[in-house]
């Protein structure tokens, strides 16, 4: 499975995919600054757009793996059957993003690497995001990589 | 200026529900024991970015109104679970001009690297630190 997924992952190397992911909204930051223990956070918290793996409702029940999670992670990659684990970021904060701001996110497949270890093959997904607002300014850029198994 | 303040976070069952929640990530080895003894953990798994979150908490308390958070960035080294009680520290290593560089960690009770990670504070230029 995890070769096969190399080669689809290796043929997105330097893609780009845009989607409008929606509007910063003011409880969605707040409920995300309780739950992460911050304090004093008025505005979005650094890592809120980051962070959420859900901008719009979702898919139905029926359609979510059986470990919950859904595609989306990787745009046009499917993952079904493939554990997905994420191990950290990389955070460049450009402009601290405003409630209200509707924002853009811009996924880059920037490389992948297959990899065996004691416990199989790992598939390494290395992705650029970057999150813009409405009038083109530029928010966070997020270097991200998955590991898949 | 000091480094940065320890602080102890004791994550808990509801808080994962929370944060899984507020991120709208219906991942089960948050919230599902069952689940993430099958995948061969003792419980349920605090999330990567929770982990973020409890590390750059230590930099936002200590960069305290007097500088912005330019860089930063996390590895997640072991997972931990709740009833873990995770200290994460921060020091300052390096200061050049308005930026200071601070490297950080998060240990669990058995001293188990559990992330590291690093931050870049810009200081504002009304900062009361002395300099």
């Amino acid at each position: 499975m995890i070769p096969e997924l190399y080669e689809k992952c290796r043929s997105l190397v330097g893609v780009s995919t845009t989607e409008y992911l929606g509007r910063i909204e003011l409880l969605a930051t707040q409920r995300f600054a309780v739950a992460a223990g911050a304090v004093q956070c008025p505005g979005p918290h650094p890592l809120f757009l980051s962070s959420v793996m859900g901008w719009r409702a979702g898919p139905p029940e029926s359609e979510l793996y059986p470990d919950g999670t859904a595609d989306g992670f990787v745009p046009g990659l499917p993952l079904s059957g493939v554990r997905l684990m994420g191990a950290g970021q990389d955070l460049e904060f450009h402009e601290p993003p405003r409630v209200g701001a509707d924002v853009t996110l811009e996924t880059t497949v920037s490389d992948v690497e297959l990899k065996t270890g004691r416990s199989g093959d790992l598939l390494f997904i290395h992705l650029r995001r970057r999150y813009t607002s409405a009038d083109g300014t530029l928010l966070t850029t997020c270097r991200e990589t998955f590991i898949a198994r | 200026m000091n480094d940065p303040s320890p602080l102890v976070f004791e994550p808990t069952t509801l808080q994962l529900f929370r944060f899984s929640a507020a991120t709208w990530n219906p991942h089960l080895i948050h919230y599902d024991r069952a689940y993430a003894r099958m995948e061969g953990y003792p419980d349920v798994l605090v999330q990567s970015h929770l982990h973020g979150c409890f590390l750059v908490e230590v930099v936002r308390r200590w960069a305290d109104g007097r500088g912005e958070l330019r860089r930063f960035s996390w590895r997640n080294r072991h997972f931990a679970t709740p009833g873990d009680v995770l200290t994460c520290t921060g020091h300052i290593v390096e200061v050049d001009g308005d930026l200071v560089t601070l490297e950080l960690e998060e240990r669990n009770q058995d001293d188990r690297l559990c992330v590291t990670g690093s931050a870049v504070v810009a200081l504002t230029s009304n900062g009361e630190d002395g300099r």
